[in-house]
C-alpha cells in the first residue's frame, strides 16, 4: 500500500505538469491554425501614384508576401456616379493605384503600424488603411483568450512542481539511509541513486502515458461524439502520437532533476 | 610487516576551534588487532570515522594503505571503501533488503556477479550462524543476529582492515562473545587488521592485541 502510495503520489503531479504542457502543446497548434486563418482574411490597402510590382513591395517590408492589385474599372462600378459612362474613362485615368496587400504572418498591433511606416517611406504611396480597428479587435480577443490558457497552465505546473518537491522530500527521506550505508562501502553516485532513477524513470514513463491516454480519449470520444464544429475542425492538432515521445522526454527530465536534487541533499553521516 | 594506517601529528575536529583528536602518532601494522578505549565523548568514534575518510583531518598526516586522506579525491576514496570492512553498534543494515542481499552488498558494489555473490552469502551466514536466514529482512532478527549479518557483510570481500564503531555496544553476553570470536577469527586465519573502538575490552580475549587509549584532552596513548 505504500509502494503505491509512494508511486502514485509522483504519478498524479507529473501528470498535471504533462497534461498543462500537453494542452500548451496541443494550443499552440491549434491556435496557429487560427492565426493561419486570420492571416488570410486580413489584407491593407495601399493607394500608390505609379504602378508597382510586387518587388517593390517586398524591398519596402519582409512581412510583405502577395500583392494584388484592385481593378480600378471595379471601383468605379461599385461606385455610384452622377455622369455618364463615357466619362468614366478619364476618370479612369486621374485615378491613383490600389493595392490588396497579404502578409506572411499574423501581426500585432505595433508590427502593423511599422509595416505601415515602411511603405509610406516611399513618394510613390499616397496612403495605407491598415483597418486597424477590426483587426486588433480580432488580435485582442485572440491574445487574451490565448494569455488567459497560458497563466492557468502555468499555475497548473507550478501546484505540480511543488507537489512533486514534496514528493522528493518523501523520497529523500526513504531512500538516504540506503545511500548512506551504500557511500560508507564505496558505492559511485549512480550505483547509489540506481533504484531511485529506475523508480522515477518507470513513474515518468507511466505518468506520460496517462496523459497521452487522456488526451487521446478527449480526442477520439469527446470531441467526435459532442460535434463541437470548432474543435473537431481543429481535432487533429490535438494529439499526436509523436506527443508520447515529447511527453515521456519532458517527463523523464523533470523526474532525473529531482533525482538529481535528492541525492545531492544526501548527506554523509 | 606492512603499515596499514600511518598517523603523524594528527589533529582532527568538526570545528576550527574544537580539537577532538591532538597531534596523534601511531602506526598500525597489518594483522594487528588494536581496541580503541576512553570515555564517552573523547573522540573514538571520530578517530574511527577518519578512517574511513568520513572525516578530513584537520591538520597533521594520516594514510590509509598508502593513501594520503588529507587531500584525498572522492574516486579514490570510493576505491579504498571498497577494501574495508566496516562494523556499527547501530548496524546500519539495509531494511528493506534481506539478510542475503544486505551481506553480500560490497560484492554488489564490486560489481561480483550473482552466482559468486549467492555462493558468498551461503558460505558467510553459514560462519556466522545464520544458515536459513537469508531470506530474513533485518527487523525480523534480534540484535545479536542483526549484528552478525553486519559482520558478515564485513567479511564479504575479505577486507584488508576491519573497522568496528562499539560492535557490541547493544549486544547481551552471549551475543558479544560470538561477535569477539568472529572478529577473532577474520585477525588470526585470514591476517585481516582489526581495528576496534569499544568502552570495554572484553575480559576473555584469545588472541595478542594492542590497546590505545583516548584520553578526554584527545590525546591517544598506547597502553603496554
Amino acid at each position: 500500500m505504500r509502494f503505491i502510495k509512494s508511486h502514485l503520489s509522483l504519478i498524479f503531479p507529473m501528470v498535471a505538469i504533462l497534461m498543462g504542457l500537453e494542452f500548451f502543446i496541443a494550443f499552440d497548434r491549434t491556435t496557429k491554425g487560427y492565426e493561419e486563418s486570420l492571416k488570410d482574411s486580413y489584407a491593407m490597402l495601399v493607394v500608390a501614384k505609379d504602378e508597382m510590382s510586387i518587388d517593390d513591395f517586398k524591398s519596402w517590408d519582409k512581412h510583405i508576401y502577395k500583392v494584388a492589385e484592385i481593378e480600378k474599372s471595379k471601383i468605379i462600378d461599385k461606385v455610384d456616379l452622377p455622369f455618364k459612362s463615357s466619362d468614366t474613362s478619364n476618370i479612369d485615368k486621374d485615378m491613383p493605384n490600389f493595392y490588396s496587400i497579404k502578409l506572411d504572418k499574423y501581426l500585432n498591433n505595433k508590427e502593423l503600424e511599422q509595416v505601415k511606416r515602411n511603405i509610406l517611406k516611399s513618394d510613390r504611396v499616397t496612403r495605407v488603411e491598415t483597418f486597424d480597428t477590426l483587426h486588433n479587435s480580432n488580435y485582442g480577443l485572440f491574445s487574451s483568450i490565448k494569455l488567459a490558457f497560458q497563466t492557468f497552465i502555468l499555475f497548473m505546473t507550478i501546484i505540480g512542481f511543488f507537489l512533486i518537491i514534496k514528493q522528493m522530500e518523501v523520497w529523500n527521506f526513504m531512500h538516504s539511509e540506503r545511500m548512506k550505508v551504500m557511500d560508507i562501502f564505496g558505492a559511485s553516485l549512480f550505483l547509489r541513486s540506481k533504484a531511485l532513477i529506475v523508480m522515477a524513470i518507470v513513474d515518468a514513463i507511466i505518468s506520460a502515458i496517462i496523459a497521452s491516454i487522456v488526451f487521446y480519449t478527449i480526442q477520439n470520444s469527446w470531441i467526435k461524439g459532442n460535434h463541437i464544429a470548432i474543435l473537431e475542425d481543429n481535432i487533429d492538432g490535438l494529439f499526436s502520437i509523436d506527443d508520447l515521445l515529447t511527453l515521456s522526454f519532458a517527463s523523464i527530465v523533470i523526474v532525473l532533476i529531482a533525482v538529481f536534487l535528492v541525492v545531492i541533499n544526501v548527506k554523509e553521516e | 610487516m606492512s603499515n596499514i594506517i600511518v598517523a603523524q601529528n594528527l589533529t582532527l575536529s568538526y570545528e576550527r576551534d574544537e580539537e577532538i583528536i591532538r597531534n596523534a602518532s601511531f602506526v598500525i601494522e597489518k594483522g594487528d588487532f588494536v581496541f580503541i578505549t576512553g570515555p564517552s565523548g573523547s573522540g573514538k568514534s571520530t578517530l574511527l570515522k577518519s578512517f574511513y575518510g568520513n572525516i578530513k583531518p584537520q591538520s597533521g598526516t594520516l594514510l590509509m594503505g598508502g593513501l594520503n586522506m588529507s587531500n584525498i579525491k572522492k574516486p579514490k576514496l570510493q576505491e579504498l571503501r571498497k577494501h574495508l570492512g566496516i562494523i556499527f553498534q547501530d548496524y546500519k543494515l539495509i531494511n528493506e533488503w534481506n539478510v542475503e542481499r544486505n551481506v553480500v552488498l560490497p560484492l554488489w558494489i564490486a560489481g561480483y556477479s550473482n552466482e559468486v555473490q549467492q555462493t558468498q552469502a551461503k558460505r558467510l551466514l553459514h560462519h556466522v550462524k545464520l544458515t536459513g536466514k537469508g531470506h530474513k529482512y533485518p527487523l525480523e532478527l534480534s540484535g545479536g543476529e542483526q549484528q552478525r549479518v553486519g559482520v558478515a557483510r564485513a567479511l564479504s570481500k575479505n577486507p584488508f582492515l576491519i573497522l568496528a564503531d562499539e560492535p557490541t555496544g547493544n549486544l547481551d553476553e552471549y551475543s558479544s562473545n560470538v561477535i569477539w570470536d568472529l572478529l577473532e577469527n577474520a585477525c588470526q586465519q585470514l591476517e585481516t587488521t582489526v581495528v576496534v573502538v569499544t568502552h570495554k575490552i572484553p575480559s576473555v580475549f584469545n588472541i595478542p592485541y594492542r590497546h590505545f587509549t583516548i584520553d578526554e584532552l584527545g590525546d591517544i596513548y598506547e597502553v603496554h
